[in-house]
């Protein structure tokens, strides 16, 4: 008995940690699993998404009557600009395909060499390809 | 006193010494902690080779002599960033993969500003994915590209694989990539098309905050949090611990917004109606059928994954193209896969393995 080491109590408390993370996790994904919490947990989301929504259009019609611009006209504007310069990135695109009929392993490139090969055990089992 | 008496007490006289050691550490270390700054964290050296708006393209600096033909470009999923694949020394992928001859490039995302609301799946599978496939072959004067996808970012992979079969794909990874949405496991459950009003969450927020999707990704384990936080403040004493914790707690903590109409598309079309696995999804007019894929494709998937279940990701092979297939299914879960001490020994052995003898 005198020759056992005496016990650890943060190794103790480590086994703690986990046996009580896990079933903590598995109570709570029996509980979260069923329809009744995903019909619960919807339902007040649906509400607190009701409440913004109606502070956001009370919000925006006070602005209106300073007439002045609401969120949304700020994001819709933004957006046009964004279309924008997606279609420059597409024109970039474009331009870029047109003068790379040339294939790009025509491009000449300075860099290190790409003739890196596979070790020969990495071969193995490997069909030729 | 006996001899074995004499030993027990020296065991125990140096474990309290040993208990009084760490506690004086854990103050100090502790102190240090909550006065640092957030951890440090994708430090392997790179360049932003092309961005706009939500999208960032990084090339990692080369670290190897030679190096393969065939560029790799990661796709990180669209809810977190993409130093997950750059996170402590010695548990980084990218160098791993720079320091074993590839040629690295990542998709990143910005959180989406209020203006890129509207992004849909066509936006990031026709238009990001293609782009940074085309600034990967300019910059390196190469035609192929080998695409590696982290879980939803194996998805829009997946997409563009599919509806771009003339393209320049070479091989295809896919990392936790979940393929039948129904057996999401509690995701399908919340999901519920009878419960989930996703018209309602798009049309009043615009784009979904971070908050609304980390808390979907917290509530599946909701003793994960703290249980962390008191293994981290047990350990504090453990430098390479400490900054292990930090370094995924700050990768936790800065989850990403969606892009709303990319919500209610991936909601509707993926989750509800499960297009990816029946084959009816249809993106920008083009048929995404993963059929279509015929290029060298590896599944990655992991035995204890929460987010992208067994059942979830099993299908994949099955349902593409390819004559050239492979799954590895490993230990682990959907972060540790790819990132920590468990990935370094498990999967970027078998990854690298897999790329190299393709790559050439």
């Amino acid at each position: 008995m005198a020759n056992e080491s005496p016990p650890d109590p943060a190794a103790m408390f480590r086994e703690f940690v986990t046996t009580w993370e896990r079933n903590i996790n598995s109570v709570a994904n029996q509980v979260m699993g069923t329809e009744s919490f995903s019909r619960l947990m919807q339902e007040a989301q649906r509400m607190q998404l009701a409440l913004q929504q109606a502070t956001s259009e009370a919000m925006g019609r006070r602005l209106a009557a300073m007439n002045m611009p609401t969120r949304e006209d700020v994001i819709r504007l933004a957006e046009k600009l964004s279309e924008v310069d997606r279609r420059l990135a597409r024109i970039e695109v474009s331009l870029d395909t047109d003068t790379a009929a040339i294939t790009p392993d025509e491009v000449p490139r300075v860099g290190r060499p790409r003739t890196r090969q596979p070790p020969a055990e990495y071969l193995q089992g490997e069909k030729p390809r | 006193m006996t001899n074995t008496e004499a030993t027990g007490d020296d065991a125990v006289g140096a474990r309290v010494r040993g208990m009084v050691d760490r506690a004086i550490q854990r103050g100090v270390k502790g102190f240090q902690y909550a006065t640092s700054g957030p951890a440090k964290v994708g430090l392997t050296p790179k360049t932003t080779l092309y961005g706009r708006g939500t999208l960032q393209l990084y090339h990692y600096k080369a670290q190897a002599d030679e190096l393969y033909r065939v560029p790799l470009l990661l796709v990180m999923a669209t809810t977190n960033k993409a130093f997950v694949f750059d996170l402590l020394p010695g548990q980084r992928m990218v160098e791993f993969l720079l320091k074993r001859g590839f040629d690295v490039f990542v998709v990143d995302w910005n959180p989406p500003a209020p203006e890129e609301r509207g992004l849909t799946l066509e936006d990031y599978t026709q238009d990001f994915i293609p782009t940074c496939i085309r600034k990967v072959q300019q910059e390196t004067g190469q035609n192929d590209v080998s695409v590696i996808g982290y879980c939803m970012g194996g998805v829009l992979s997946l997409i563009y694989a599919a509806t771009h079969t003339d393209g320049p794909l070479k091989n295809l990874v896919c990392l936790t990539t979940p393929i039948d949405w129904k057996q999401m496991g509690l995701t399908t459950m919340w999901n519920d098309p009878r419960y989930f009003d996703v018209d309602q969450v798009v049309d009043t927020l615009g784009v979904v905050p971070a908050d609304f999707i980390r808390q979907m990704f917290e509530m599946q384990k909701p003793a994960q949090r703290l249980a962390g936080q008191l293994r981290a403040s047990e350990q504090m004493w453990n430098d390479e611990f400490v900054r292990s914790y930090r370094a995924f707690q700050r990768w936790g903590d800065e989850t990403l917004p969606l892009a709303g109409e990319y919500m209610r598309q991936t909601t509707k079309e993926l989750s509800w109606d499960n297009k990816l696995f029946t084959g009816e999804l249809v993106v920008g007019g083009r048929e995404a059928k993963l059929a279509n894929i015929r290029v060298p494709i590896l599944s990655v998937v992991a035995e204890h994954d929460h987010l992208a279940p067994r059942d979830a990701t099993k299908p994949l092979l099955d349902l593409v193209g390819s004559n050239d297939k492979q799954e590895i299914l490993l230990k682990g879960g959907h972060v540790s896969l790819i990132a920590g001490p468990n990935a370094v020994g498990r999967m970027w052995p078998r990854l690298e393995r897999w790329l190299a003898v393709r790559s050439t």
